[in-house]
């Protein structure tokens, strides 16, 4: 590994899955894009883009059908379970729905305390130390580590998924739209934790969402997914004070302000995104991502 | 004369007071907004106004009046009116749409028929007339390829054209309010933007006024001309939609505004920034 080598190297990976006997969603396409360490990485695009399928490629719950992830320089695509198992320290994931990633039968404490016993870093008082230690971080209070998932509000208990996530000193979390389902000053106030996580601890996020608002506050860089492709990738300035591909530019009109000042009137659109099944042999024609300027790439158009 | 002025409105759900003593008017065409977090009681509002509350759940109107203006200029108070009157407001008077269309439409009947439903039961029409009407809507309510459309079932239909059938359903007998419970909610953003769009442009060609619910600032300073702020079952703050996002008064209000993600707020930052979180979230 170099010192210039990423956190993590997604090159040219594709999913497919089956629809039915003739035809496969083509979730995934041929993504390349890296994580510096310690940046945020976001990933924007509307439903069934392909944005919580790349995530899951590079955590490794999906297996990419082409193409690889290099984690720290290392290959991890064809690493078997217990190959793999050190690695998964190093990335971890919080969901959207912090109601279904806590089991509902089981302590706070205890869900925090499981991956350290797990991976074998600590068990008994010195993993109890540690999870009063992440409640700390995440702004909860130790003595909640006794209580269940349904005596803390939505917001409490992303902060649980959160700190679980943050047990194995991870290097990268991502965050599949994990506060897209928290009400506005709960959702503020987790962002926060994570900006404030992410100087303390320099961690790298990669960043999943359909909420450009959101990204613009909290991401380094963009990537732009539009049926199963990258269409635009740079910094973020790049993406939101010069977005060059149309989708991206249709995505950003989209975008309610919050401001009566900048209302607008709208053309009345009915145009919707194309289906992703494609029949078999049958797929997608591959975008080609020209740099327009250093790091800002976009596909080119007819 | 406001079109529909509630009064007091309390409702209960046995020891929880889900709505706490809520007054405020919506003016012929205008459109209020209701905004607030999960459990402020919007929603609960706007069903006591449909007087659909009471149906199956344990919620009690304790208090209040909604005065709402009839074509011929008399006033009824909604909430005192048996469900045979109420029957007829529904549709006619007063149409509501919500956030998840695929479950408001039945599954196993095409959607054109579900729209020339609505106008036969509340305008009497005939079969083919009704189906005539309905093709129109189709027209209203911008969807494309109408003749082909007008005889899918809602599984074939996207989340956007599934929510512009409910708008064509809600729409189609005249109704002079329409209650938008959260519409564009589970849309995605594109979409969110047509439909937003279509529901103004309509309201410029059939003149109804909208009350808006949303937990979404974006659209609320997008759509409304005024705002109705909710937290804990009451009205916090309540103004034409320029004052509440850019004078609020109440710290409830300012929290809120300050927790807003606002597009273009981060143009020449090069470096992520977190929230400064004002009033009651300071």
């Amino acid at each position: 590994m170099t010192d210039t080598e990423p956190l993590v190297r997604v090159e040219s990976v594709s999913k497919r899955f089956p629809a039915d006997r003739h035809a496969q969603v083509h979730a995934v396409t041929n993504v390349s894009l890296h994580i510096d360490h310690g940046e945020t990485l976001a990933v924007v695009g509307e439903s069934g883009c392909g944005k919580s399928t790349l995530a899951n490629l590079i955590i490794r719950l999906h297996d990419p059908d082409e193409g690889r992830v290099l984690l720290k320089g290392v290959d991890i695509t064809h690493l078997g379970p217990r190959e793999i198992r050190p690695h998964r320290k190093t990335m971890q994931i919080v969901f959207q729905d912090p109601f279904a990633s806590l089991d509902p039968r089981v302590r706070v404490g205890t869900a925090v305390i499981e991956p350290l016993k797990v991976h074998g870093i600590a068990s008994g008082e010195a993993a109890e130390e540690r999870a009063g230690t992440l409640f700390e971080l995440v702004g909860l209070e130790r003595s909640m580590l006794r209580n269940f998932p349904h005596q803390f509000s939505g917001g409490q208990r992303q902060r649980v998924c959160i700190a679980r996530a943050l047990a194995l000193n991870p290097e990268l979390v991502i965050a599949d739209e994990a506060v897209s389902a928290l009400d506005v000053s709960v959702q503020a106030q987790v962002m926060n934790l994570m900006l404030d996580l992410q100087q303390e601890l320099g961690l790298s996020y990669l960043f999943i969402s359909h909420d450009l608002a959101v990204v613009e506050r909290i991401a380094h860089r963009v990537a732009v997914m539009y049926l199963g492709q990258v269409v635009e990738l740079g910094p973020r300035r790049a993406i939101f004070e010069n977005p060059t591909h149309s989708y991206t530019r249709r995505l950003l009109d989209a975008v309610p302000i919050a401001d009566p000042h900048q209302r607008r009137t709208r053309p009345l659109l009915t145009d919707e995104i194309p289906s992703p099944v494609w029949g078999r042999g049958q797929g997608p024609e591959l975008v080609e991502l020209v740099e327009v300027a250093p790091g800002h790439l976009v596909a080119r158009e007819d | 004369m406001a079109l529909l002025a509630l009064n007091d409105l309390t409702v209960t759900f046995d020891d929880l007071t889900a709505v706490d003593s809520v007054s405020f008017t919506i003016e012929p065409g205008e459109t209020l907004g209701v905004v607030g977090e999960s459990g402020s009681g919007k929603s609960v509002t706007a069903l006591s106004i449909m007087r659909l509350i009471e149906m199956g759940t344990r919620a009690k109107i304790k208090r209040g009046q909604a005065e709402f203006t009839m074509p011929d200029g008399s006033t009824i108070d909604l909430l005192t009116q048996n469900e045979a009157t109420m029957r007829g407001i529904r549709g006619n008077q007063i149409a509501m749409i919500f956030q998840e269309p695929l479950t408001s439409l039945n599954p196993v009947y095409p959607v054109g028929e579900q729209i020339a439903e609505s106008l036969r039961i509340h305008e009497r029409l005939s079969r083919k007339s009704a189906m005539a009407r309905a093709r129109q809507m189709f027209d209203l309510v911008r969807i494309p390829e109408a003749d082909k459309r007008i005889r899918q079932y809602p599984h074939e239909m996207s989340g956007g054209m599934r929510q512009r059938i409910m708008i064509a359903i809600a729409l189609c007998c005249g109704p002079r309010l329409l209650i938008a419970d959260e519409p564009t909610t589970a849309l995605d953003v594109t979409i969110q933007a047509q439909i937003l769009g279509l529901i103004k442009q309509l309201q410029v060609e059939t003149g109804t006024a909208v009350m808006l619910i949303t937990h979404d600032m974006g659209v609320i300073a997008e759509v409304a001309d005024r705002v109705v702020v909710m937290n804990q079952s009451k009205v916090v703050e309540q103004g034409p939609v320029e004052q509440i996002f850019h004078s609020a008064k109440e710290p409830y209000t300012q929290g809120l505004i300050s927790a807003v993600p606002r597009l273009g707020s981060m143009a020449g930052k090069d470096d992520p920034e977190a929230f400064h979180l004002a009033g009651t979230l300071q």
